[in-house]
Order: C-alpha cells, then structure tokens, then sequence
C-alpha cells in the first residue's frame, strides 16, 4: 500500500512551481486544486500548507523558532538569541515567533522544529523535584 | 531531627543540584487508541527507544514512518491526550538489575510490585539483545535435574538447552515448570519465571508456593498481568531474559520459564493489528517466527572464555484441543531443542505428569545426561513404546506368550513409576535406584498397585544400606561393580521383607 504523504504533496508543489512566471504558478495552483479534489485531500490543504512552508524555509536557509515567555522579552535579547541560534543551526535566518505564558514562572523557552531548549523556571523547578525525590 | 534541620539538609542538597541545558527532541500525541499513540515530530528516534509522556507513562516507538512514529504506552494511557508533548529520551528500552531482584516480583518494565519497596540497582540492561554469537557458544553437556523422573529419565535437559512444554489447558504445565524451579535448591542455578497474561491469582499461588519451598531465595518472577496492556506483555519475556543474562555474565547459571508464549503471540498479534501492521496466517504479522525465534536464541551455554554460565529455556504453550500443528506451536517447536508433550487422556487417567513420552523428545539432552542415568534409562523408551503398542494389540486378544505378558506387566509397573506427584521432586540418586531396580526386573513380582510403596520404601531402605553405590553416583556419576553387587543385595534383602 503506497500512500502519497503530505509532505511529498508539498514537495511536488514547490518543485514544479519553482522558478515559473505568476500565470504558470496559477495555472499549477489550479490543477493542484484539482488533484486534491479528486483524490479528496483538500481537508490536508492546512497541514500541506505547513510543510510546504518547511519546505521553502528549508531551502532558503530559514528557520522559524517559536519563542515562549512569561513576559515580552526585550530587542536585545531577541537579537542575541536569534545570533546564537543562527549559528547553532548553521542557516542564514531565524525567525522568531513570541508567545507569552503566564505558566512558565520565568525564563524562556525556544522551540525549532521537534527540538526543545528549555529554560524556563517551570521546567527547572520540575527537575528539581525529581533530583530531591531521586537523591533522597 | 528538627526543622532548622531538615530545611539545612534540603538546602544542601538544593545547592548540589546541577541542571543541565540541552536541546530535547520533542512530539506531539496526532491519535490515542487502545495503548497505540501516533506521534509528529522525534525526529532521529531509533527504533525500541523509550519515549516518556507529560504524565510520566512510558512508552517505547515500534514504527517508525515518514512523519509519524507509532509508539506502545506502558500503562495507563487514559490521562495522555492529542496534542501532548512527547519527550525522546535517547535510551534503548532497558530494565534495571541487580543482584537484590533475587526474591522480588517485577513487572514487564523491572518495577517491583511485591510491595517490599524499591530494588536498588546500579546497572540497566536493554532488553533487546544479539543473541551470543558461535563462537561463544559450547554445547550442551551439564544436565538440569528437575527432579522429575519421567523427563530426567526419558526426556533429559542440559543446561543452555531450550525444551519446550506443550499441551491443553489443565494439563499440568505450569505445575511442571514450577517442580523444576522448586528442585533447583541447592543445585546452583538462579531461576527466573515470566509469567505472561496469567491470572493474577495463579501468579499469588506460585508465588507463595515457591516461598514456602523456599525456592524464592534464587527466583525472580517478572509478571505482566491479563489487565495490564498488551505491551507489557510483549517486553516481559524479554525483560525476563534480560535479567537472566546478568546473572549469566556472572558466570551463573539460569533457567527461565516463559509461561506462556502463545499468549505472548497474541499480544503481539494485538499490537501489531493495531498498529496496521499486515495481518498473515492466524491474523499473526509477517514476524511472529522472529519474535520468538529471537527471544529463544539468547538461551545459551557460553565457554569458559566468555565467562562462562548459560540460559536454560523452558517455553510453555498452550494448545488448543492437542492440535500441535497450529501456526504457533509449529513454530516454537521448530526452534527449541525438543518439546515434553503433555496430553489430556493421560491426565485424566491419572497418568501425572500426563507426558507423552512417545511424542516427547529432547534433541540435545542426551549428552548431558549422567552416565548412571543413561544406563538405567537406555531401554525405558523403547520398552515403554513396546508397551503401548502391545497395549492395544492385546485388548483384541487373551492369548498371549509369555513374552509378552512379561513386556506387558513391565510397562505397566515402567508406567507407574514415572508417575509423581506435584511439588515432590525427587533426587537424582533415588530416580537411579528406582529406575534400577525396574529395568533389572526386581519389581516384576510386585503388584502393580503396591509400586508406589515399594518405591517409597526402597528409596530409604537402600539410602541407609547402599551407602557405596549412593556415594559414587553422587561423586562419579556411575556406579562401579562393587556399588552394583552392594545394591543389588540391598534391593533383594528389602523385597524379602516387602513381600512378606
């Protein structure tokens, strides 16, 4: 059984649209729209769109990290993360996305892809416990 | 302790507490179903690596796709919900082990569930393992007594050897797995019981029957219970091996019971159904044979240069209306070394244990047999098939030769005397008086009903007479002609007195 994953859709998207003129792109946009009719993947078009979102960002040397906070964190540190970040993934830009949670108690926590960075006072009171429960 | 003390104590402690920063590989729950959670994201996860979930279950990936990874949940799966963080944690399945899990009862993944606290361990071993490579290996040649004469006579096991027990329900096969682990007192083997989708009550009563023939003192019982999840039964048997292969890197020797694999195959078959694996014969996936192939593999008898030490394998399976030919049993025993085959007609003819000794064999224990064993032993099968044979021939008949007559009342005294009952082993220098004096024709003129107490009493009479021959089974393994002529005059002088 050979099933075609959302991600080999928007794959193919970004290869056959890549380097056309706007008419060429509409053109393929519109059998695109066909295609997922027909094989009745329209209700995938979200989770499509994200993938080929990874995909564009991939190629372009571009990251998104979703950054989350208790409170709004200043420029400069924004800037230094998004330096040290660029580094650490090797790409050209990183992107950063913001959200504020009250949970978190303090610190910030940094989300790329599957991978997780955790600095948060949340998460560090949570490794605290086990360490207390496990040493005692 | 007062409080200054204890807020001293915790402060210490706080100041100890290093956290370490690193980059965690993350999933979120797509689906939850019936212990199966599909799962985005983890990528580079291995296959058998342990996942943990926000509520702290465990759950260990089996399939790994393009975008999702379809992971078993040990435990309770009722409080995980779509969208959950999933947590990588780099490690291989492992069980934690320990020269303190002797005497304890553990659960599919090492926890202790006897109630008598935490097992303190310093070491993990994964539980998926290579099974020993040749060159590593010796054969089989030290023998395992069970304590039980029909297969220590007829069926011999060596150590390293996997024999498998195979027959209907309430046939006796666990109770026979449960006689061998009660004789291994004293014969220096650690013993380990896996106990999968049993009955909580019958793990009670084995439990407490070992501890009272004091056999728990070199026992571990890994348990995964009939209400636990299907994946806790899949990983038992080899989280059991696992701890057997610990001791075996000791140098020790171990016997491990899977009781039973035919319920490990349908938790297996469970899985993997749900995790759309493709169904084959029986509904079983394509890897049934490997699973168990895999897992009996690791029964071994290692050289001296590796350590030494072995695994001694007793798979049980349980057959449905004796048919042996269903897809499982055919299985296991294409790969074990020999099967004890236990029948319901002769259970309820009060032939117990109910082994066929005709459709019994074991392919390598011949070797490790004792030699005084081997001798008494040589002519029992094949005089016990005569037996049978000559059994139903001469219902058709009543006249018969002398001859067989003569075969006829042998076998029926050969048979009662491989009959025992449970939880009696007996020792290995007693099966060979008895089964001395059988085959010698001493017990030709006792009545068949007054076997048992002939054999009773011949055990303790010559224990005290036949002092020679007692100790060079014990120290030579055979007996010598002087031993021969001390027994032989011991056998006649308590017959005389027996019969009269």
């Amino acid at each position: 059984m050979t099933t075609i994953s959302n991600n080999n859709i928007a794959r193919a998207i970004h290869s056959a649209t890549k380097g056309k003129n706007d008419a060429e792109q509409s053109l393929i946009f519109t059998k695109v729209i066909q295609f997922l009719f027909r094989r009745r993947l329209l209700s995938k078009a979200p989770d499509i769109l994200l993938h080929l979102n990874k995909v564009i960002n991939d190629e372009e040397g571009r990251i998104t990290a979703k950054i989350s906070s208790k409170s709004k964190l200043d420029e400069k540190i924004k800037k230094e993360l998004a330096h040290a970040l660029t580094k650490r993934y090797s790409v050209k830009e990183v992107v950063l996305s913001e959200v504020l949670d009250e949970k978190l108690l303090g610190g910030f926590k940094v989300e790329i892809n599957d991978e997780v960075i955790d600095l948060t006072i949340k998460n560090k009171i949570g490794k605290l416990q086990e360490y207390l429960i496990s040493s005692a | 302790m007062n409080t200054n003390h204890i807020v001293e104590n915790l402060k210490r402690e706080i100041e100890n507490f290093r956290s370490q920063i690193k980059a965690e590989k993350v999933g979120r729950v797509l689906e939850i179903f019936d212990g199966i959670a599909k799962v985005s994201g983890l990528s580079d996860i291995k296959s058998s690596e342990m996942v943990t979930f926000p509520n702290g279950e465990m759950g260990v990936v089996l399939n790994l796709e393009e975008d999702v990874v379809g992971v078993i949940i040990f435990g309770d799966f009722s409080k995980i919900r779509e969208g959950d963080e999933v947590k990588a944690t780099g490690r291989i399945l492992e069980v934690p082990v320990s020269d303190n899990i002797l005497g304890r009862v553990v659960n599919a993944i090492g926890v202790p569930i006897d109630g008598q606290g935490a097992i303190k361990t310093d070491k993990s071993y994964p539980i998926e393992k290579v099974a020993p490579g040749v060159v590593t290996r010796l054969s089989v040649s030290e023998p395992v007594a069970t304590g039980i004469k029909v297969i220590d006579a007829i069926i011999p096991v060596g150590r390293g050897q996997r024999e498998l027990i195979i027959g209907d329900r309430q046939t006796g096969k666990t109770a026979l797995a449960i006689d061998a682990i009660l004789n291994q007192k004293g014969q220096n083997m650690i013993c380990v019981y896996v106990s999968i989708s049993q009955k909580d009550s019958k793990l009670r009563k084995i439990e407490a029957r070992l501890e009272e023939g004091g056999a728990m003192d070199y026992t571990v019982i890994v348990s995964a219970g009939a209400s636990e999840a299907a994946a806790l039964s899949y990983v038992a048997p080899y989280t059991g091996v696992a701890i057997a292969e610990y001791f075996m890197d000791q140098g020790k020797d171990v016997l491990i019971i899977y009781d039973d694999l035919s319920k490990h195959a349908v938790a297996y078959r469970e899985i993997s159904l749900l995790l759309r694996r493709p169904p084959g014969r029986e509904a079983y996936p394509g890897d049934v044979f490997y699973l168990h192939s895999r897992l009996l593999e690791r029964a071994c008898r290692r050289n001296e240069k590796y350590g030494g030490g072995s695994i001694t394998a007793f798979p049980i399976i349980e057959t449905q209306a004796g048919d042996i030919t269903a897809y499982i049993p055919t299985n296991v025993i294409s790969i074990t070394d020999g099967q004890i085959f236990l029948e319901t007609d002769l259970f309820y003819k009060g032939i117990r244990p109910a082994v066929n000794v005709g459709s019994s064999v074991s392919r390598v224990g011949s070797s490790a047999q004792i030699k005084a064993m081997k001798k008494v032993a040589g002519t029992l099968k094949l005089d016990l098939a005569q037996f049978r044979e000559l059994e139903a021939f001469s219902q058709f008949g009543s006249d018969l030769d002398d001859a067989t007559k003569r075969q006829l009342e042998r076998g029926k005294r050969a048979v009662e005397v491989l009959k025992q009952l449970q939880y009696a082993p007996v020792r290995m220098e007693h099966q060979v008086v008895t089964l001395y004096a059988l085959t010698k024709g001493f017990m030709d003129d006792v009545a068949v009903e007054k076997i048992k107490e002939f054999e009773q009493g011949l055990t303790d009479y010559s224990e005290r007479q036949a002092k020679v021959f007692y100790k060079e089974i014990v120290e030579k393994k055979m007996w010598s002609e002087k031993g021969e002529e001390e027994l032989k005059k011991v056998i006649e002088d308590f017959k005389k007195s027996f019969i009269k």
